[in-house]
C-alpha cells in the first residue's frame, strides 16, 4: 500500500463493486423464493387461525 | 441540463411505481394480527432479509449524504460505512446482543428493558427512541425532493407536491400491509434500486476514470482524504464516535432490529446480518465515488448554478449526474433512488410507529386489546407519523452537514439504548437507576448539539469548541458510565438477567 493508501481504496471500491453485483442477482433469485414461502406459510397460518365457520363461507 | 425525457424515463418510473404500489397492496389480506402487521409473523428467511435490509438502509438521503462525505472528506467519507460493515459481520457471527435480543420474543427493543428495568424506563427508553428516530427521519422527504429536482430537472416550486405524492403513495401500501408489504415491495426495490446504482457507477468510472478521482483528492483533501489519521483528516474524534455510532446502530437501529425480530429464528437473523455486512461498506463507497467525480468533473459555472442558498456539496452530485445519465437510464436512475427512497420511508414509518404502539401506548391500554383494535392505532399511528414528517421536512432549516445531523440525532437514542442492551443481555447488576441515568446523559450532549445553535449560537461555544465529533462520542462514555455508576448505587435486590437467552423463538 503506498503512503496515502490508494491501492487500499481501490481494493474498498472494487469489492464492493464486485460483491454487489453478484448479491444484487443471487438475492433477486432466492429472495422471490422466500416471499413466496413466506406467504405460503402465513396463509396456511391464518387458514388454521380461522373459525370452521368462516372457513365454510 | 437534465436528460430526463418525460415519456420514455418517464415510462420507466411510472411502470416502477405501478408495480410497487399493486405488489404492496396485493400482500394486505395476509395480515390478520398486529404480530403480522409488525414483524411479519415472524416468517421472513435470509435473503429476503438481505433486500429489506439493503433496500432499508438505502435511501435518497444516503445517497446525498454519503456523496456529501466524498465531496467533502473524500475516500475517508467512507470510513463510517467500512466501520459499520466490520460492526454487522463480527456481531452476526457472534450474535452479541442480537441473540439473545431475538430468543426473547418481543416486538420491540424497550419491550425487552421492563423484564429487568421496569416499565418507566421502556417508556423513557421508547420515548428517546422516537424522539432521535423521527428526528433522524424528519429530512428524507426534503433531501429525496431536492434530488429529484436536480435530476429531473422540475421546478424546485413543486416539490413540496412532489415530496406529498411520494409519501401518500408509500403511505397506501405501508398502512395496509404493514411489514409484509414493506417486505415485498423491499424486494422489489432492492432488486430496481441495485442495477441502478451499478449502471450508474459504472457510467460515472467510463466518465472520470480511477486516476482522476485518486488525483481530485489528493488536489482537494491531500493525504487526510485517504487516511483519517493523516494531516488534514477527520482524526481520532471522528473514529471514535464513528466506532461507537455505528456498533450502537447495528445492535439497536430500529429499522434494522425490525428485520432481526421478522426473521425467523436467530440463526437466520444472524445470518443476514453476515450477509449484509458488506452492503454496509457499499452504501458508503459507492455514492462517495459519484460525490468525488462530481468534485472532479462540475466546474465553478456549473456550481454557480445552483439555487440561491443551496449547499455546493451537498448539491453537486444529483447535478453532476443530471449532466452525465443519458436519456432512457435516467428513468432507470430515478426509478432506482425511488425505490431506495420508498423502501426507506415505509419501513422507518412502520418500525417507529411499532415502537409508539408497542411501547409509549403499552401503560394507557386497560387489558389487551383485539387484534382489529390493535391494527387500527398501528395503521393510524403510521398515517400520524407521515404526517409528521410532511410538515418537519418543509420548515426545519439544516445547519451543517447531513451526516453531522444524522449522527446527532441518532445518538441522542443510540448511546444510551445500546447501553442498555449491552447491560440487560450481560450485566446482572443493571438495574433501573442505572438505565435511567443512562437514557438521560446518553441524550443530554446531542440534544444539546442540535438545539443550542438555533436557540443561542452564543452559549453553544463549548459544544463548538469541542466539536460534534467529541460531543457524540461523550454522549456514549457518559451514557455507559451513568448505567455503572447508577446501577452500583442502588442496591441490588434480584439477580440474574432476566433476558432468556435459551427461550423460544
Amino acid at each position: 500500500m503506498n503512503p496515502h493508501g490508494h491501492l487500499f481504496w481501490w481494493l474498498v471500491a472494487a469489492f464492493c463493486c464486485v460483491w454487489y453485483s453478484t448479491v444484487t442477482v443471487y438475492v433477486a433469485i432466492k429472495g422471490a423464493r422466500d416471499i413466496r414461502g413466506m406467504l405460503g406459510r402465513l396463509a396456511r397460518t391464518k387458514r388454521g387461525d380461522e373459525p370452521d365457520s368462516e372457513r365454510a363461507s | 441540463m437534465s436528460h430526463f425525457d418525460p415519456w420514455i424515463d418517464g415510462s420507466i418510473v411510472g411502470v416502477y411505481l405501478l408495480a410497487t404500489l399493486i405488489a404492496g397492496v396485493m400482500v394486505r389480506r395476509y395480515v390478520g394480527k398486529v404480530e403480522d402487521y409488525l414483524v411479519a409473523g415472524r416468517e421472513m428467511d435470509v435473503y429476503l432479509g438481505i433486500a429489506s435490509l439493503a433496500a432499508t438502509e438505502f435511501g435518497i438521503v444516503t445517497c446525498m449524504y454519503t456523496a456529501q462525505a466524498g465531496y467533502t472528506k473524500g475516500f475517508v467519507g467512507a470510513m463510517p460505512g467500512i466501520l459499520q460493515a466490520v460492526a454487522m459481520l463480527v456481531i452476526g457471527l457472534t450474535g452479541f446482543c442480537i441473540k439473545p435480543l431475538r430468543l426473547s420474543g418481543v416486538m420491540t427493543i424497550p419491550e425487552l428493558f421492563q423484564r429487568q428495568f421496569g416499565p418507566r424506563v421502556r417508556w423513557a427508553a421508547g420515548l428517546v427512541i422516537i424522539l432521535g428516530g423521527l428526528l433522524n427521519m424528519g429530512l428524507y422527504l426534503r433531501i429525496g425532493g431536492e434530488f429529484l429536482s436536480a435530476v429531473v430537472g422540475f421546478d424546485p416550486g413543486w416539490l413540496e407536491w412532489v415530496m406529498t405524492a411520494l409519501l401518500v403513495l408509500v403511505l397506501v401500501y405501508t398502512v395496509l400491509g404493514g411489514m409484509l408489504s414493506v417486505l415485498v415491495t423491499d424486494y422489489l426495490q432492492f432488486v430496481v434500486m441495485s442495477v441502478g446504482l451499478l449502471v450508474v457507477t459504472y457510467l460515472v468510472f467510463a466518465d472520470v476514470g480511477w486516476s482522476r478521482l485518486v488525483e481530485t483528492v489528493e488536489t482537494h483533501h491531500g493525504a487526510g482524504g485517504f487516511d483519517p489519521l493523516a494531516a488534514g483528516g477527520p482524526g481520532w474524534s471522528f473514529l471514535l464516535f464513528q466506532s461507537c455510532l455505528q456498533v450502537a446502530a447495528t445492535i439497536t437501529w430500529q429499522p434494522v432490529i425490525a428485520r432481526l425480530l421478522s426473521a425467523k429464528d436467530e440463526r437466520t437473523g444472524r445470518r443476514m446480518y453476515v450477509r449484509t455486512s458488506a452492503f454496509f461498506a457499499a452504501r458508503f463507497v459507492i455514492p462517495g465515488l459519484w460525490g468525488i467525480a462530481a468534485l472532479a468533473m462540475l466546474t465553478p459555472v456549473e456550481l454557480a448554478g445552483l439555487p440561491p442558498g443551496a449547499d455546493p456539496s451537498l448539491h453537486a452530485m444529483p447535478v453532476y449526474l443530471a449532466r452525465l445519465v443519458p436519456v432512457g437510464l435516467m428513468g432507470l436512475l430515478v426509478a432506482a433512488m425511488l425505490a431506495a427512497d420508498m423502501s426507506t420511508d415505509s419501513s422507518y414509518m412502520l418500525t417507529w410507529g411499532s415502537v409508539i404502539y408497542n411501547d409509549l401506548c403499552a401503560p394507557f391500554r386497560k387489558g389487551p386489546w383485539s387484534e382489529k383494535r390493535g391494527l387500527f392505532w398501528n395503521r393510524t399511528i403510521v398515517v400520524l407519523i407521515g404526517v409528521f414528517l410532511l410538515f418537519f421536512g418543509l420548515w426545519f432549516p439544516l445547519k451543517g452537514d447531513l451526516w453531522t445531523y444524522f449522527s446527532v440525532t441518532g445518538t441522542i437514542y443510540l448511546s444510551s439504548v445500546s447501553v442498555l442492551l449491552v447491560s440487560c443481555c450481560y450485566w446482572k447488576r443493571a438495574n433501573s437507576w442505572g438505565a435511567a441515568a443512562a437514557i438521560f446523559f446518553g441524550a443530554a450532549f446531542p440534544v444539546a448539539t442540535l438545539v443550542l445553535p438555533y436557540l443561542d449560537p452564543e452559549k453553544s461555544f463549548v459544544l463548538t469548541r469541542l466539536g460534534d465529533n467529541w460531543n457524540g462520542f461523550l454522549a456514549y462514555v457518559l451514557a455507559a458510565v451513568g448505567m455503572i455508576v447508577g446501577s452500583l448505587l442502588k442496591p441490588a435486590s434480584r439477580s440474574g438477567p432476566t433476558v432468556a437467552m435459551g427461550a423460544s423463538s
